[in-house]
């Protein structure tokens, strides 16, 4: 395996200038400029290997566009270096651009007035794709996403889900090594993601294609991307595996149980707290009730609290019980927790 | 870097026809438009004849000369129009993040600005020019006119487009560092554009300096036009001067050219 994207110590620092208002106050900006320094990256360290397809999480504002950007060479780091595909982004920005594809979900590439299949031979020309391989490659992404029942048709009356599949197309013409995706499936509904997640895994196995997106949708995530980077305040908060996130920073798993019918008469008796939520007398120290509905108990638990199986026991001392499952935390509230906690796992050894 | 040239051109060619096979997709509305666009036009122009039904002459013109001076600039100001949609409405590219596009992609900035528009409607202006510029013909019978001549109008008319993409090419680098500059840019381009439709000399000499030398949008009209119709420039300047419209274009065109490479180098670096 070899390293396509190797970034250390990235840096990139934003002069915040203060515009004052109307025409003057622009100029008058441009000269006296009031200045504010915000850090959008610091000491962000990545190393992607070839085929790889890397999840990029993050709140709003976290860095990731700006890493992207850096990445791409759309913008000059304030710090640290880059090697992306074995050119240095700034100063070979062209030469990159060759060789990866960038998807933005919320912005097309594609001319709005036109049939998709206009853009998408326009960009032979953006390219400089040769004809013969160009011709290749929109016929194999003809079939993979699908789009001849659309192709003809301008780009303005395409449903979400088919534009985006016509974007996809648009960035893999020039066949990339390298392919950025920004929210794919933002917008999209349960069939047109499944989609796209099928396409990607496709183009992954297939073309070896090395992928890294940035989402909000851990559904993507956990689809997608075996490794996940988790930043914030453009800082690195985690870099690992997406199995391993679970285990580590777990936060509460959730016991539900059934009890049998006999025990209603029990539960409805079961004194209130202030939130009008039952209690249940006695329950062991970092367990709490999470719901009571009819015969069901909601239980949530911390991983150190104590072990599942004595939980069960605890339980099926006092109730008698019909069924039992357990429910893993979702990873959407774990990195929840790690965000909000600011976990920040500098302990945490560098998975290759 | 020939080799390059051409490329940039080829793409260029196929950014337009594009272009207007998207504009040829609404043909009634684009009709409307040129005809409209060719009214306002052709009222501006009989607004500034206007004055000749009062007065017989401008400082010494006669209105079939003034009339060929506001012709001239309207051709070259209307095909810069044409030509220059794309960096005109640079600063939307901006606001909506899509310059950040223009640089993924492995071939010349300014190409794509460029070719990002090409309005057809603006058709409306070139045609009032080539309509005004016969009505100076015929209010000028005695006009002698020669091969030179026309070379000479032709080269300013092409001169005077490329000085008009360049202040806008210059309006638009402005995007780069502060949003509010469309009112700038446009004090220079429909500014100049309307000052210059009359003789120069009616203005204060540093207006007519700053004209010549340091904006020269003069050499877009007032030069060539002098040349056609044999008068002499101010500032005891030669004739022949005319014959430099293209060097001067070029020289400004160069000179916007590097500050907006400039101003892309700067977006590098700041992100906005």
């Amino acid at each position: 395996m070899t390293v396509i994207i190797d970034a250390q110590a990235l840096q990139k620092n934003f002069r915040v200038a203060k515009r004052r208002p109307g025409i003057f106050g622009g100029l008058r900006s441009i000269v006296d400029p009031e200045v504010r320094i915000v850090s959008a990256v610091q000491d962000l360290s990545l190393q992607v290997q070839r085929g790889e397809m890397v999840g990029l999480v993050g709140p709003n504002g976290a860095g990731k566009s700006t890493t992207i950007k850096m990445l791409t060479g759309i913008l000059t780091p304030s710090g640290g270096e880059i090697r992306v595909a074995g050119l240095t982004p700034i100063h070979q920005r062209r030469e990159l651009s060759k060789r990866i594809g960038v998807v933005f979900g919320q912005r097309t590439q594609l001319w709005w007035d036109l049939p998709l299949l206009d853009s998408l031979q326009l960009l032979r020309h953006l390219y400089r794709v040769p004809e013969a391989r160009h011709r290749e490659n929109l016929k194999q992404l003809r079939v993979m996403l699908d789009l001849d029942e659309f192709i003809d048709t301008p780009v303005r009356q395409l449903s979400l889900g088919q534009r985006m599949r016509g974007d996809l197309a648009a960035a893999l013409l020039h066949e990339p090594e390298l392919l950025y995706l920004d929210e794919p499936t933002i917008g999209l509904d349960v069939v047109a993601k499944a989609r796209i997640r099928e396409f990607l895994l496709a183009l992954n196995t297939q073309r070896s294609t090395t992928v890294l997106i940035t989402t909000h949708d851990m559904d993507d995530i956990e689809t997608l991307c075996p490794r996940i980077l988790i930043i914030d305040h453009g800082r690195k908060l985690y870099d690992g595996a997406v199995k391993d996130i679970r285990t580590r920073f777990g936060g509460e798993r959730t016991l539900i149980a059934v009890l049998d019918g006999s025990e209603l008469a029990r539960l409805a008796m079961l004194p209130s707290a202030e939130d009008g939520l039952a209690t249940l007398p006695d329950l062991p120290a970092g367990v709490r009730l999470l719901k009571l509905d009819g015969p069901q108990i909601e239980l949530g638990f911390g991983r150190e609290a104590l072990p599942a199986h004595e939980l069960v026991a605890w339980l099926g001392a006092r109730y008698t019980l019909r069924d039992v499952t357990f429910r893993e935390p979702d990873i959407e509230d774990i990195i929840r927790r790690i965000y909000e906690k600011d976990l920040l796992l500098g302990d945490i050894g560098m998975p290759v | 870097m020939w080799r390059n040239l051409w490329e940039d051109l080829q793409l260029y060619q196929h950014l337009l026809v594009i272009q207007i096979k998207a504009q040829l997709q609404y043909k009634a509305n684009l009709s409307l438009d040129i005809i409209s666009y060719l009214g306002i036009t052709g009222l501006e122009f009989v607004a500034l004849l206007l004055y000749f039904v009062p007065f017989r002459t401008l400082l010494g013109w006669h209105v079939g000369e003034v009339a060929m001076l506001a012709a001239v600039m309207s051709l070259s100001f209307g095909l810069s129009e044409l030509i220059g949609a794309g960096i005109d409405n640079f600063s939307v590219l901006i606001n909506r993040g899509e310059f950040d596009r223009v640089l993924l992609r492995p071939v010349s900035a300014f190409v794509q600005v460029i070719g990002n528009d090409f309005r057809l409607r603006r058709l409306g202006r070139i045609t009032q020019g080539m309509l005004a510029f016969a009505l100076a013909l015929h209010f000028l019978p005695a006009l002698h006119w020669t091969f030179f001549k026309l070379l000479v109008l032709g080269i300013g008319i092409i001169s005077g487009t490329i000085i008009f993409l360049s202040i806008v090419l210059l309006g638009a680098t402005l995007c780069f560092w502060t949003v509010e500059t469309t009112e700038i840019t446009n004090i220079l381009t429909y500014g100049s554009r309307e000052m210059l439709s009359y003789p120069l000399t009616i203005y204060h000499q540093v207006l007519q300096r700053f004209f010549l030398f340091i904006v020269p949008v003069a050499f877009a009209s007032y030069v060539p036009v002098c040349y056609v119709l044999e008068r002499p420039l101010p500032f005891g300047l030669p004739a022949e001067l005319a014959l430099a419209s293209p060097i001067v274009a070029l020289l400004f065109a160069l000179v916007s050219g590097w500050i907006w490479t400039f101003g892309v180098r700067h977006y590098q670096s700041t992100g906005s």
